[in-house]
């Protein structure tokens, strides 16, 4: 069996309606209307036992609900889940021992303990022995450099600081399991490598299982084989990110500023995606027409004043999924 | 043990934590004294030189009031109703599920370390002054002050339940405005803390008699004074036992509906 087992999953959420005004607040005393939300929608994936997955989707998409129903905290309302053998919502403590857990948006430290108190905390609430505090603690020292703020109180911390503080407090205890939601939300560029490395390193040494919910491409990119990409509650794609790429990185966008006198600009073979002013995007299939062919097919009726070919990275890739769902692009529509 | 062990931990560190807020700790003294001198006062002036009122005299009346302030303390000290309701209210409770501990029970733990610190740090001190130069009756056997910390700590965990329970309400209510009311009514008033039940028209007496609050400050002030002595003794903390255990099984009650509904509902 896998470590993580997720089958048919599904959540809904019953939202109890706000009256406005005296009267509706008085009508909702005797009678709630409620409207259902289904945030997750028959979701199923397995993960094996050190894999580090990306589990990714815009905004609402089900994400962090997903993880709450990995960590016990939310109950599905169908389906099944597995964390390491263990049904998390029917034996949430056993479970804990099992995971570690960083919510980026928020900390689980305490807030007003120094946050050296909130590790100690944290090792007798985990039963953590002496020497393997010790040892983990001087792992996370080194690499995290936590004994720059360890004295400092958690409220105090800057986001970055508390970012690191944070993961390694979820690692405290050696979960062979560890879901990030957000990990690197409001880094900056150094502090998000830092997390990155980390991250890879402890997957690497520890085999740690890691979920990884993110909004920057660059971390599934640095950190992921595999990805799972969810929209409105639905899996869209899992498997690997290597195949996206080949799927969809055959398209490529010709940027092209044409002289302002220019009459409207027509193509064949790429498709027009964009028009803003003289400044036309064309995205067109590399096995289909070179870059060179489409050039010349336009400067053969326009006068081109500069240009540009951009090819897709992992992020705007997926960005055109979340717009255009997973279906492939072959468009060769002349507009 | 390790269970024991792991809880007793959260008293160290609230321990720790309660030095942070040295300030807290005076206003919060000072608060308490200002109150103790506004009480102190009334009963002077509504004793009015009398020696003896509905058979309680004068000295034991300005006793009862610096014991309730003294308890006052020691139960402030602890997580406040507002604490508890902001705590749910920012999801930081929820949270607390993920951890194998119970939270009720961790809460209790970490109040006892900033009682303590509270205690050894401004309560005991101040109150033993207090005791030394006023002229105030002092149990005179051992066994009175030994029945009177164990009725008080019994208040004090009845108010630990009574308080949590009603800041968890938090999680089903929009608005709390009523259920602080409430709870402050039954804390000021009808827990005895600055009127003793003696005083209480008949009808209101009944009432506070029949509810939990008045084990958090009336009995085991009585017990100190020595209004309730002898066999009356082993009544009131058979009362206080019993109102322990149920308003236990309530928060219990309360607690797995909140829990519930947090992993149903997402809070
Ligand atoms: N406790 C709740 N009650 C009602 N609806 C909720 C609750 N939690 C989440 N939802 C809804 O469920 C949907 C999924 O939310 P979720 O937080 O899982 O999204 P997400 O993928 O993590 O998004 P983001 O990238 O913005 O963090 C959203 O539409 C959200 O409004
Ligand atoms: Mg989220």
């Amino acid at each position: 069996m896998s470590i993580i087992e997720v089958n048919g999953l599904h959540k809904e959420f019953l939202i109890a309606k706000r009256e406005t005004g005296v009267m509706g607040a008085i009508k909702s005393l005797f009678k709630r209307e409620f409207t259902k939300k289904e945030a997750v929608k028959d979701i199923s994936f397995s993960i094996e036992k050190g894999e580090m997955v990306g589990y990714i989707g815009p905004n609402g998409a089900g994400k962090s609900t997903t993880i709450k129903m990995l960590t016990g905290i939310l109950v599905p309302s169908a389906g099944e889940v597995t964390v390491n053998g263990i049904i998390p919502y029917e034996n949430r403590q056993a479970n804990a021992k099992n995971i570690g857990v960083v919510f980026g948006q928020r900390t689980q430290l305490w807030w007003d303990l120094p946050t050296i108190e909130s590790f100690e905390l944290l090792k007798a609430i985990y039963r953590v022995p002496d020497k393997r505090y010790k040892e983990n603690m001087a792992i996370f020292q080194e690499i995290l450099g936590l004994d720059e703020f360890i004295n400092t109180p958690v409220r105090q911390l800057s986001l970055g600081q508390r970012m690191r503080a944070d993961i390694a407090a979820s690692l405290l205890h050696d979960p062979p399991i560890l879901f990030l939601d957000e990990p690197t939300i409001g880094l900056d560029v150094v502090a998000k490598e830092k997390m990155r490395t980390f991250i890879q390193e402890i997957n690497r040494e520890k085999q740690v299982t890691v979920i990884l919910t993110t909004h920057d491409m660059e971390d599934i990119e640095k950190l992921c084989q595999r990805m799972v990409l969810i929209d409105h509650g639905q899996k869209v794609y899992d498997g690997e990110i290597l195949a996206v790429k080949e799927r969809f990185g055959k398209m490529r966008t010709l940027v092209v500023d044409l002289e302002e006198t220019s009459k409207q600009l027509y193509v064949t073979g790429g498709a027009l995606v964009k028009q803003e002013g003289y400044r036309y995007w064309i995205r067109f299939n590399r096995d289909e027409i070179s870059a060179s062919d489409l050039i010349t097919q336009i400067s053969q009726t326009h006068n081109i004043k500069d240009l540009t070919v951009e090819e897709p990275v992992i992020e705007s890739i997926i960005s055109r999924i979340y717009q255009e769902g997973f279906t492939e692009q072959h468009e060769t529509v002349h507009i | 043990m390790g269970q024991l062990n792991m809880y007793w931990t959260f008293t160290k560190k609230a321990f720790l934590r309660s030095s942070v807020y040295r300030f807290e700790v005076w206003s919060r003294t000072g608060s308490n004294l200002i109150f103790l001198v506004m009480w102190g006062s009334i009963w002077t002036a509504l004793y009015a030189g009398k020696e003896e009122a509905a058979g309680v005299s004068f000295t034991a009346m300005l006793t009862y009031i610096v014991v309730s302030k003294f308890l006052d303390g020691v139960n402030e000290a602890g997580t406040p109703l507002w604490d508890i309701q902001e705590k749910v209210r920012t999801g930081d409770i929820s949270l607390e599920l993920m951890r194998p501990f119970d939270v009720p029970l961790r809460y209790l733990f970490a109040d006892f370390g900033s009682v303590a610190f509270y205690m050894l740090t401004a309560l005991l001190p101040i109150y033993f002054l207090l005791f030394l130069f006023m002229d105030l009756t002092l149990p005179t056997d051992g066994f009175t002050w030994i029945y009177f910390i164990l009725s008080a700590f019994l208040g004090f965990l009845i108010r630990y339940c009574v308080e949590m329970t009603f800041g968890l309400l938090t999680f089903f209510l929009v608005e709390t405005g009523g259920i602080e009311d409430i709870f402050y009514f039954a804390m000021s008033l009808l827990s005895g803390s600055v009127i003793p039940l003696w005083f209480f028209p008949g009808w209101l007496e009944t009432i506070a008699l029949y509810l939990p609050f008045q084990s958090i400050f009336f009995l085991p002030i009585s017990i100190f004074i020595g209004e309730i002595n002898g066999s009356q003794i082993f009544t009131s903390l058979g009362i206080q036992f019993f109102w322990l255990v149920v308003c236990y099984l309530i928060l219990r009650l309360v607690w797995n509906r909140a829990s519930h509904k947090v992993v149903v509902q997402g809070g």
